[in-house]
C-alpha cells in the first residue's frame, strides 16, 4: 500500500500542474480577444479583394493566353492546368508549440495524406510554425523541399509576415513553374471548434459563368498588366494575412480548450487521490485503535 | 441607366476597414499619375494609387485621409479603396512623423551595408505625405 507521504506528494504535484495549466488557459483567453479582433478587422480586405477579382473576371479572361509563344503571366495565374504538372506547392500552417489538443495533428495528418497522394511529384513546402517545419524536416524525402519557413510568428502576426510568405509563394510559383499551390490551415469557426481547411490558392479559380451585373468594362490606369502586377501579389498577401490570423486565433482557442480540459482532469485526479488519502489515513487510525484495544484487553485478561 | 446620387465609399487596409459603405457625394483619389476626382456614375475603372490624400464630401462636409499606396476599384455606385496604409488626417501626429523622418535619415546617413535604403526612403516619403496631408487640412 502507498504511504500517506507518497499520496500527499502526488496530490501536491498534480495541483501544481493544474495551476500551470490554468494559467496557460488564462493567457490564451486573454490573447484570444485581441487575436479575434485583428482577425475580424482583416477579413473585409481579403473578402473585398476577392469580390473585386470576380468583378474583373471578364478582363482577366480576355487577356492573351500566350505571349511570344509562351504562356502568359495572366494565364499562369488564372487558368488551371498550366505549369509543370510534376511540381506542386504546399503551405502548411501549424502552431509553434504543442499543448493545444489536435490542432497540429490534424494539419500534419492532412499534410501526410497530400504528400502520399502526390508521392511522385516534386513538392515545395512553405512552413509557418515550428511543428510543421520539424515534421516536414523529419520526412527527408528527395522530392520534398522546404523552400520557406517562418517560426515564432504566433501569437503576434503582423502584415509583414504575410508579405514575406506571399513573396516566397509568388517567387516559387513562377520560378519553379509550379502547377498549383495548396494551403493547409485551421479555420477559426468558434471558440469551441476549429476546422481543417484545405484549398488551392493558386491558380485562382474563377467561375466561368458571367452574371448580368458583370457587363461593365473597366478602364485601367496605368494599363491592365501593370495593375495586375501589383494586384495579384497583394491579393495573395491579403489572403495569407487573413489565414495567418485565422490560424492564430484558432491556435489560441485550441490551447484554451485543451488546457481547460486538462486542468479539469487534473482536478478530478487530485480529488480522487484525496479520497484515497483519507481512506489510507482512516485505515491507519483504525489499526492503531485496534492495537490499543487489543493491548488493553490483554492487560485485563 | 439611372445615375446614382451617391457613392458608397469603402476604405480598407490589410489591418482594418476604415470606412464601410459610407454614402458620399464625391471622392478625390491620390492616383499614381495625379489626383482623380470621382462622382457617382463614374465609368468602372481600376487605378493604382500613389502616396497622397484621399478626400471625400459627405453632406457638404469634407474629410481627408492620408493614403499610402495601393489601388482603387471604381464602379458606378461604389468606390473600393485598397490602401497599403491609411490614416485620418486629423489623427496624424506631426511630431511622431518628424521623429520617423529623423530616424530614417539617420539610418540612411550611417552607410551601413545592412540598411535597406529603399525601405528608409519609403518611410521618409510616407511620413512626408502624412505631414503634407495634415498641413493641407489645417491650412
Amino acid at each position: 500500500m502507498e504511504s500517506l507521504r507518497d499520496i500527499r506528494q502526488n496530490i501536491k504535484a498534480i495541483r501544481s500542474t493544474q495551476q500551470i495549466m490554468q494559467t496557460m488557459k488564462m493567457i490564451s483567453s486573454a490573447r484570444i480577444r485581441k487575436a479575434q479582433e485583428s482577425m475580424d478587422n482583416a477579413r473585409p480586405f481579403a473578402k473585398k479583394m476577392l469580390e473585386m477579382v470576380a468583378d474583373l473576371k471578364q478582363e482577366v479572361l480576355a487577356l492573351p493566353q500566350e505571349v511570344d509563344g509562351k504562356e502568359s503571366w495572366a494565364s499562369r495565374l488564372f487558368v488551371n492546368q498550366t505549369g509543370n504538372p510534376n511540381k506542386m506547392g504546399l503551405i502548411v500552417i501549424t502552431g509553434d508549440k504543442g499543448l493545444c489538443g489536435s490542432f497540429n495533428a490534424v494539419i500534419l495528418r492532412a499534410a501526410i495524406a497530400f504528400l502520399k497522394e502526390n508521392q511522385d511529384k516534386e513538392i515545395s513546402v512553405f512552413c509557418v510554425g515550428k511543428k510543421g517545419k520539424d515534421f516536414i524536416n523529419r520526412i527527408r524525402h528527395k522530392n520534398i523541399n522546404i523552400v520557406y519557413d517562418s517560426v515564432g510568428v504566433f501569437p503576434k502576426v503582423q502584415y509583414v509576415h504575410a508579405e514575406l510568405l506571399g513573396e516566397a509563394i509568388m517567387k516559387e510559383f513562377f520560378g519553379k513553374n509550379l502547377s498549383s499551390v495548396t494551403l493547409l490551415y485551421n479555420d477559426f469557426k468558434s471558440m469551441g471548434s476549429q476546422r481543417l481547411a484545405q484549398y488551392k490558392i493558386l491558380p485562382f479559380t474563377l467561375d466561368e459563368e458571367i452574371k448580368e451585373k458583370d457587363d461593365h468594362e473597366f478602364l485601367f490606369e496605368p494599363d491592365v498588366k501593370e495593375i495586375f502586377k501589383i494586384l495579384v501579389p497583394r491579393l495573395i498577401k491579403a489572403n495569407m494575412f487573413r489565414v495567418l490570423l485565422e490560424s492564430q486565433a484558432a491556435n489560441l482557442a485550441a490551447t484554451m480548450n485543451a488546457m481547460d480540459a486538462a486542468s479539469k482532469n487534473a482536478g478530478e485526479l487530485a480529488d480522487a487521490l484525496g479520497v484515497k488519502l483519507n481512506k489510507v489515513r482512516q485505515a491507519g487510525i483504525t489499526d492503531e485503535i485496534l492495537d490499543i484495544v487489543n493491548g488493553a484487553e490483554a492487560l485485563n485478561g | 441607366m439611372i445615375m446614382p446620387k451617391t457613392l458608397k465609399l469603402n476604405l480598407i487596409t490589410p489591418q482594418k476597414q476604415l470606412l464601410a459603405d459610407l454614402e458620399v457625394q464625391s471622392v478625390v483619389l491620390p492616383a499614381f499619375q495625379g489626383e482623380l476626382g470621382v462622382l457617382p456614375g463614374h465609368i468602372p475603372m481600376m487605378v493604382q494609387l500613389g502616396f497622397g490624400s484621399l478626400r471625400y464630401k459627405k453632406d457638404g462636409q469634407e474629410e481627408e485621409f492620408a493614403v499610402l499606396g495601393g489601388f482603387a476599384e471604381i464602379l458606378h455606385e461604389s468606390v473600393n479603396v485598397f490602401a497599403e496604409s491609411a490614416g485620418l488626417a486629423g489623427e496624424i501626429d506631426e511630431e511622431e512623423e518628424k521623429q520617423k523622418i529623423k530616424r530614417a535619415k539617420e539610418s540612411l546617413s550611417k552607410k551601413d551595408a545592412d540598411i535597406d535604403f529603399e525601405l528608409a526612403e519609403i518611410e521618409i516619403k510616407q511620413a512626408l505625405t502624412r505631414m503634407k496631408v495634415k498641413k493641407h487640412r489645417l491650412g
